[in-house]
């Protein structure tokens, strides 16, 4: 056992700093990881009970735990499985310490064939409304972009965090028309708009997405204008949870919190909502196009094979 | 040569296109050389690019290829398995586990005992070409199999209606639901394309002593409230259940959603495609015009554009039982669900 003392939270965010480029649930892995780097276990059970605690940790710690438990969750799979599947305990641990760089690179990977998949779906003189800021989103226009499609971007500022702001900067940094328009503004575009692109922070065994806040009235609007609603996310981000509204989804943000004193736009104001399924058309994965109900399907897969 | 025929439509119909498309392959694949499966392989997809390339809205001619490769990948798996080879984890699970050490060391002696392999060459062969036998033999029964349910879905004094008179299957559907059941059948006239293929339809159906009624294409939503069920034949149906079938159906499924009426989508397993409907406007042809309007009638011809779509794509929220010869499947069906035969 090492005897290095090792902060799982500080590593999780050191690593999400230090690269932009990467999401939370890698991030997760990735700490899990060092962790393991750091520790040496001496026998299965051992990094079973490690890998364990250290998980729990990092759900408790970090605020918005989905899309990182995501991650620790199919990590944790991956150990159980690869114990029963190896029966040399060395050459197991060797393989998961030594490949974590690989991991990296493989979600990357995952982001471009996304791209490929996805940019199928624009076509010249679309305008296309986008919330908030992601990466898999962003990767895909600009696969689109480098195809010579001529489109058109329509993003929502993204309060609290503003983060659509960035998604437009960057999209115009690429030569796309943007315009950047407040949230509450969608219900009035959304009629001229060819179809929507959201990322996700988890995807639920229903299919429905848990995302930046704003991304459940996008869907309701998109439905009622009959406007294809699509999730662009990497198939890591799904997630062993079944919400059914929007106060199912385990965070400690509190909408029912009244006050009759003069407040900013504070605490109480969600981060994060729950879209679902019957809202989307379909999610752009780095498997596939898959329809909503096709994501259970791929998490029996995996954990009850 | 099925490549040309193709292009110029000496043969459509997916009925026929599926059948000669297997036909084809057996012949490629009985005079193919390879040195390992993965030339084979890289052979067959070739081909398919360019019969997909020549024909690209006929889409059973993709879906035959797919499966064929199926066979080939099954049969290559099950002959490497016996060299130890660990069987693939969910594709979900790629991103952990493609860097399993333990594959490094296996893949290397696939090539390096190419002899073992070229002595399994004829074994192969035979193996896959049965293997399409199968799958003609599935093609060509494959009404029997839909027919087999007709009799659970129908009930005695219903009321159907067809906007697809032109479907083989549709009409064995409804002649073997007879046998037992007493109904009366609409059949819409399809204006332009297939107005005598409705009249023959109507014909074979009133000889088999089914109370049958040709409509107005304009009387489908008048008519409505009192149909049972719609029954479309498609032509095929993509990953989302997303359907192209006849020019006109997408209308009478829309009627049909306004009334609650379920619509049930009949196509064989090879109907089923594995990809994804991305640009639905392409996916649509557009035939003569002249049948719409007599070239003759210059006056208006010359005044007017005048198209005349020959398929129509009905959105899979519009459809709610899709029957094939194998499963019957509700709406919103994982595509998985019959992903395991490509």
């Amino acid at each position: 056992m090492g005897d290095t003392e090792f902060d799982i939270k500080s590593s999780y965010l050191k690593f999400l700093e230090e690269d932009p480029e990467i999401t939370m649930p890698i991030a997760a892995i990735e700490s899990l990881v060092t962790l393991l780097k750091v520790k040496q276990p001496s026998t299965s059970s051992e990094l079973i009970k490690l890998t364990q605690s250290a998980t729990d940790t990092l759900k408790q710690s970090i605020p918005n735990a989905i899309s990182l438990s995501a991650g620790c969750d199919l990590f944790m799979r991956f150990v159980l499985r690869n114990t029963h599947l190896y029966q040399d305990y060395e050459s197991c641990k060797r393989h998961l310490v030594e490949n974590g760089q690989l991991f990296l690179e493989r979600s990357k990977d995952s982001r471009n064939k996304i791209a490929a998949f996805g940019a199928r779906f624009i076509t010249d003189d679309d305008i296309i409304l986008v919330h908030s800021f992601s990466r898999t989103v962003f990767t895909l226009l600009n696969h689109a972009v480098e195809k010579k499609i001529r489109f058109r971007v329509i993003v929502t500022e993204a309060r609290p965090t503003f983060q659509g702001e960035i998604m437009a900067k960057m999209l115009r940094e690429q030569g796309v028309p943007v315009n950047l328009i407040v949230d509450s503004a969608v219900g009035y575009v959304i009629h001229k708009v060819d179809k929507i692109l959201v990322g996700a922070e988890g995807v639920a065994e229903s299919g429905g997405i848990i995302n930046h806040v704003g991304t459940y009235q996008i869907g309701v609007l998109a439905k009622s204008a009959n406007k294809p609603f699509y999730v662009v996310s990497e198939s890591h981000k799904f997630v062993r949870m079944f919400p059914l509204a929007p106060d199912d989804i385990p965070t400690d943000q509190n909408s029912l919190q009244f006050t009759t004193n003069d407040e900013e736009i504070g605490n109480n104001s969600p981060q994060i909502d729950f879209t679902p399924h019957e809202f989307i058309t379909a999610l752009i994965t780095d498997l596939g196009v898959l329809t909503p109900s096709a994501v259970s399907e791929e998490l029996i897969k995996m954990w009850y094979d | 040569m099925l490549n040309r025929k193709l292009k110029r439509r000496q043969i459509s119909g997916s009925y026929f296109v599926a059948l000669e498309t297997c036909q084809l392959l057996m012949r490629v694949i009985s005079a193919a050389r390879w040195n390992n499966t993965n030339q084979l392989i890289e052979q067959i997809r070739q081909l398919g690019k360019t019969l997909i390339n020549a024909q690209p809205r006929e889409f059973t001619c993709g879906n035959i290829i797919r499966r064929v490769l199926a066979i080939i990948r099954d049969e290559v798996y099950e002959t490497t398995e016996n060299e130890n080879m660990t069987p693939m984890i969910s594709s979900m699970f790629s991103l952990l586990s493609t860097n399993v050490e333990k594959k490094e060391p296996i893949a290397p002696p696939v090539p390096t005992n190419p002899r073992i392999h070229h002595n399994k060459n004829h074994d192969l062969r035979s193996i896959i070409i049965q293997g399409i036998r199968d799958l003609i033999d599935e093609i060509s029964n494959i009404d029997d199999g839909i027919e087999a349910m007709s009799v659970d879905l129908i009930h005695d004094n219903e009321i159907l209606l067809t906007p697809t008179p032109d479907s083989k299957t549709v009409l064995k559907f409804l002649l073997k639901a007879r046998q037992k059941r007493k109904f009366t059948v609409l059949v819409t006239e399809c204006f332009p394309n297939r107005t005598s293929i409705a009249h023959s339809f109507a014909k074979e159906l009133s000889d088999a002593k089914i109370d049958t009624v040709v409509i107005p294409d304009s009387h489908v939503f008048a008519v409505m409230s009192r149909v049972g069920k719609v029954i479309v034949g498609a032509r095929s149906v993509f990953a989302n259940g997303g359907t192209v079938s006849s020019a006109g159906v997408a209308a009478v499924a829309e009627c049909a959603k306004e009334h609650k009426t379920p619509v049930f989508s009949v196509a064989g397993l090879y109907k089923l495609s594995p990809t994804y409907p991305f640009d639905v406007e392409n996916l649509i042809e557009v035939g003569n015009s002249g049948k719409v309007i007599n070239f003759s009638e210059s006056n208006l011809v010359q005044h007017a554009d005048i198209t005349n779509p020959l398929f129509d794509y009905i959105p899979p929220e519009h459809i709610d039982i899709y029957i094939t010869n194998m499963y019957v499947f509700i709406h919103p069906f994982p595509v998985v669900f019959w992903a395991k035969f490509y």
